[in-house]
């Protein structure tokens, strides 16, 4: 929590007082000098896979700023893992924690947070204007609530060398091709591991492409009515179904985010969705398997080719003792001098939703990273076409459609779980 | 004149008194049994109404709003259970617990019990035994829950490798990642964790046994089951009814376990209520319908617990 | 000893049994020294034995003290489980020493209500519990952690500690009254005295409670330099959707050392305390 320096505060009011009483001219440079300043301002961010983006924030960045302002940032490193919603909640409930955040699932408290569009217009104006599918989630009646820091990329990983060997030279284009490079890898022993879980990012970032590619979406461009129940649902539950029984590991149906990042480490699957954590972890530790990933697009089915965002956004709380300092701090880390370096040093693997980073050169260090740019290109939020607001969230919390899914693929005859997930669809949306 | 001095010396003396008899009759107010304990009793029941009564009165007060996290309450009397009741999930939840709860406790008293009837006997390394074998039971649970999760890994857990080479299986099971087999990879946590728990209850209830019952039993020429029926069982019913209850509401709560190990999944598989409570407060933000899955825990495990007496009741 | 036990009755009714019991209860910790010790790349390799460990490595061990507030949180837990094992002895004796020894109206119903304490569920009581605590400003203190403990551990203490209570007779505190003293001394001077082994055993069981509670440390202390090792082992060793496997094994094993150190030397108490439950109780 910022906080205001006390004796100042008490030094103004007397310092008014005697400014009024001596004269207009001398007054508002003086209270002015003495106006309260934070010391302090309290950033709460869930850790990063990356961990020299936290490191240049810490080491560069921070003391840059203290220097620049004498404002120190507290850099509050939230757990990953699915923590730090509860702990961004528990803050806004009790209106007190941190003065600005990485604000996930904003929807649930747009209203704590202060109105970011002056920051958002001159940002967008600086560096080539904002990504359109980003601005349903930042902005709210008009007003940006959240600056977009950037996308975490998800793309297909693979492991070129099995592939290569089963005779399959090019990543399948479409999902019938998809199924069947599963199928034939999974008769060499070396599976699919395509994460159905409770998770926040590997489940939703290929189901609900999946079903975007075959035009369906999960409620109508309004959010009102459902549009999940259609023919088309029925054939994309059962080509899940199929996958899972032919080509996928059994354990994928309970995966949460980390286990097919563990399941690749320890060469039981072939191919999954994921961030390029995977690489990143095998380079590091695992060399040889390292030489070998390799990232491709999502397989395109007949209504297109579709990626999910998974955003990272930064807000404001308004009960902040002094949101406009921390908007001053937001406004300073978005500014090009200190965004570039700092989204270099994170590899890319946070990608910026403005279009002055999409030929950044930093695309070209590493070839099997630059797949991860055109995500921003096809990639839909997972409420798309329907806005990102509370409704949203439940459903998303809830793994609502993803159920769908696991349902069928463990024995619910197809129609009862779409009929089941609709249900519970209207009855969350109201 | 010396009744006026008197009668001015009187109040003083009589106020002494007074005093000496008021601090007398304060003793003697607070010696009293009722007042010397309600005083004792004050501080605890002032605590426990603070961070226990208000707590449960706030949780089941919820259950009966509409409270999404940092919305407004919406009073909507039973309608959060209704939903509820329409929710395949929530009915998912409730028999998981049962089954969970009922499996585990079973194999845990089957298991301690056979325990504490091995380390009755006379050996010499008994203390550090009773101390080591304790252990899956002190360490915190989400500890080893956690070596839990690698052992019941496909390719490179213990359980599968020692299968696969062993020749039993080609490929192992998939521990978490099978709807039942995760419920039974759950309840086989459960029960390494607890176990030493009755098996440490029931030995000190079997050394609590006279050895002149065993002998006079010995005498009148019953054979060791015999023994163990009539002599030992009986006995031992008491205790082992006590440490059931107890182990019965501590499973039935449990919420560590699979938080940890499987999340509730797969496919909602070994969701628990405890763990479907957590996932619609914290997790969806559906603080009401959260602590309508918490109160409904209450009567379902009441049930359970009526079931139990009456069985044991039956035994008798 | 009852009955004629020939060698091979010992080995079949004796040994065998025990070592499988052995087995059971502790192969888990092993495997959690052996993987801790592995290095990445042979944690990660399929093809390796898991039981064998080639190339033996402290480095996980290392990181885990260094790069992460490991040793925080055990010096957190272990703080906030002896206060609040204090704590709790203390009121759970200020409620079962009246329980226990004295009549006074109401205690029948005050008894009632205390074992249906059991009945609740932490999971009715966490987000209320939550909302309190926002209020007293008390999130990622270790006070909140401190205070609500004792809710867990309180009704536990109060029916062990009855159970002890009961078995002093009622003489002794007769005779300390009629020699003069008053209640309050002779509970205190007399009484109590007589039952450390008592306080011994209910508080080594309230701290190993203590140390094991997890959902009010998950919601209460998120900030990483007031965490408990419970939760701060598993949602601290985890980076992004990255598992830090032998950090993981090598904290669940450290963490789990000061706790087995602590009720080794105590196991008699222990033991006495969980059989003074269900033997006496």
């Amino acid at each position: 929590m910022a906080k205001p320096a006390q004796p100042k505060t008490g030094r103004r009011d007397f310092l008014k007082l005697t400014a009024g009483a001596a004269g207009i001219v001398g007054a508002p440079w003086i209270t002015k000098k003495v106006e309260a300043k934070p010391s302090t301002i309290v950033f709460a961010r869930e850790s990063s896979y990356v961990k020299n983006f936290d490191e240049h924030f810490q080491k560069v960045l921070i003391p840059a700023y203290q220097k620049a302002t004498g404002i120190k940032i507290d850099y509050q490193i939230q757990a990953a893992g699915g923590s730090a919603v509860p702990q961004l909640v528990s803050m806004v409930e009790n209106k007190s924690g941190a003065d600005l955040a990485w604000v996930q699932q904003e929807w649930l408290y747009r209203d704590a947070l202060v109105d970011v569009s002056d920051i958002a217009e001159a940002v967008g104006k600086e560096q080539g204007g904002w990504y359109d599918e980003i601005k349903l989630l930042s902005v709210d009646n008009g007003k940006w609530k959240s600056i977009p820091q950037a996308n975490i990329g998800q793309l297909m990983v693979y492991r070129k060398d099995w592939f290569d060997e089963a005779g399959i030279k090019q990543f399948p284009d479409t999902w019938d091709e998809f199924l069947e490079a599963g199928i034939k890898l999974k008769a060499k022993g070396h599976p699919f591991g395509m994460s159905m879980g409770h998770g926040f990012a590997d489940n939703y970032s290929w189901l609900y492409p999946l079903l975007w590619s075959y035009g369906v979406t999960v409620m109508d461009k309004a959010g009102k009515k459902v549009a999940l129940d259609s023919n088309e649902t029925v054939k994309v539950v059962e080509y899940v179904k199929r996958l899972y029984k032919e080509a996928c590991i059994e354990d994928c149906i309970g995966w949460l985010d980390p286990h097919n990042n563990k399941a690749f480490l320890t060469s039981q699957i072939s191919c999954t969705n994921n961030a390029y954590s995977i690489m990143v972890s095998a380079k590091r530790d695992l060399p040889d398997m390292g030489k070998v990933i390799d990232h491709a697009l999502n397989p395109k089915g007949p209504a297109g080719r579709f990626h999910s965002l998974v955003p990272v956004t930064h807000g404001v709380f308004a009960y902040g003792p002094d949101p406009q300092a921390a908007k001053d701090f937001l406004r300073w880390i978005m500014d090009p001098k200190q965004y570039r370096p700092w989204i270099s040093s994170g590899d890319m693997y946070f990608a910026p939703y403005l279009h002055a980073f999409d030929k950044f050169p930093d695309w070209d260090i590493e070839p099997r990273v630059k797949p991860f740019q055109k995500v921003l290109e096809t990639g839909k939020l997972t409420s798309w076409p329907a806005p990102a607001n509370r409704a949203h969230g439940a459903v998303i919390n809830r793994w609502i459609v993803i159920d769908m899914f696991t349902k069928a693929c463990t024995g619910t005859p197809t129609k009862t779980a779409i009929a089941e997930a609709v249900t519970q669809l209207k009855q969350i949306y109201g | 004149m010396g009744r006026i001095v008197e009668a001015s010396r009187a109040p003083a003396l009589e106020a002494h008194a007074y005093r000496a008899q008021r601090s007398g009759r304060f003793r003697e107010f607070v010696e009293r049994e009722s007042v010397f304990s309600w005083l004792i009793l004050t501080p605890p029941i002032l605590f426990l109404l603070l961070f226990l009564g208000y707590p449960f009165f706030y949780g089941v007060y919820l259950s009966f709003f509409r409270r999404e996290v940092t919305g407004p309450a919406l009073f909507v009397g039973l309608g959060n259970f209704v939903t509820l009741a329409h929710d395949p999930i929530f009915w998912q939840s409730v028999g998981n617990t049962v089954k969970f709860t009922a499996a585990a406790t079973v194999l845990k008293a089957l298991g301690g019990l056979g325990m504490a009837l091995v380390m009755n006997q006379n050996f010499k390394f008994k203390a550090i035994t009773r101390a080591l074998l304790l252990l899956p039971f002190i360490v915190p649970t989400v500890l080893s829950t956690v070596a839990w999760q690698w052992i019941y890994d496909p390719g490179l857990g213990l359980f599968n490798r020692l299968l696969v080479t062993s020749g039993l299986t080609r490929t192992g099971f998939s521990w978490l990642g099978n709807p039942t087999m995760a419920m039974i990879s759950v309840i086989i946590v459960n029960t390494w964790r607890g176990l030493p728990f009755f098996g440490i209850s029931i030995l000190a209830g079997l050394q609590t046994i006279p050895v002149e019952q065993h002998e006079s039993a010995t005498i009148d020429g019953a054979g060791t089951w015999d023994r163990f029926r009539h002599v030992t069982l009986p006995s031992l019913l008491p205790v082992i009814f006590i440490v059931t209850t107890f182990s019965v509401i501590l499973t039935f709560f449990d919420f560590q376990l699979v938080y940890v190990l499987t999340g509730g999944g797969p496919a909602n598989s070994t969701h628990l209520m405890a763990t479907y409570a957590y996932s619609l407060s914290m997790g969806a933000g559906q603080m009401g319908l959260g602590s309508a899955v918490a109160l409904s825990m209450v009567p379902v495990l009441g049930l359970l617990l009526v079931l139990l007496t009456w069985y044991v009741r039956k035994e008798d | 000893m009852v009955g004629e036990l020939t060698w091979r009755k010992r080995t079949l009714g004796l040994w065998i049994p025990l070592a499988l019991f052995y087995v059971v209860a502790l192969f888990p910790f092993t495997w959690m020294a052996a993987t801790s010790l592995k290095t990445n790349a042979e944690l990660y390799n399929p093809k390796a034995n898991p039981l064998s460990i080639q190339h033996p490595s402290l480095v996980h061990y290392i990181s885990l003290l260094q790069e992460t507030n490991f040793l925080t949180w055990v010096g957190n837990t272990m703080l906030v489980a002896v206060v609040a094992t204090g704590i709790s002895l203390l009121l759970g004796t200020m409620l079962a020493y009246p329980l226990a020894r004295m009549r006074f109206r109401g205690a029948p119903l005050l008894a009632i209500t205390v074992a249906i304490t059991y009945l609740v569920p932490q999971s009715l009581l966490f987000v209320p519990m939550a909302d309190l605590i926002g209020r007293m400003r008390l999130n990622n203190t270790l006070s909140a952690v401190i205070l609500t403990y004792p809710t867990l551990l309180v009704p536990f203490i109060a029916w062990l500690l009855m159970g002890y209570f009961k078995t002093v007779p009622k003489e002794l505190e007769e005779q300390a009254l009629i020699d003069g003293a008053s209640r309050w001394r002779a509970m205190t001077r007399v009484i109590l005295p007589l039952c450390m082994p008592g306080f011994i055993s209910a508080g080594i069981f309230a701290f190993t409670l203590a140390q094991n509670e997890f959902l009010y440390a998950l919601l209460f202390l998120s900030r990483s330099d007031v965490r408990t090792v419970p939760i701060g082992v598993v949602g601290e060793l985890i980076r992004g959707d990255a598992f830090y496997w032998g950090q993981l094994m090598a904290g669940a094993l450290l963490g789990s050392v000061p706790v087995a150190l602590i009720y080794s030397f105590f196991v008699k108490y222990y033991v006495a305390g969980l059989t003074a439950g269900a033997v006496k109780g």
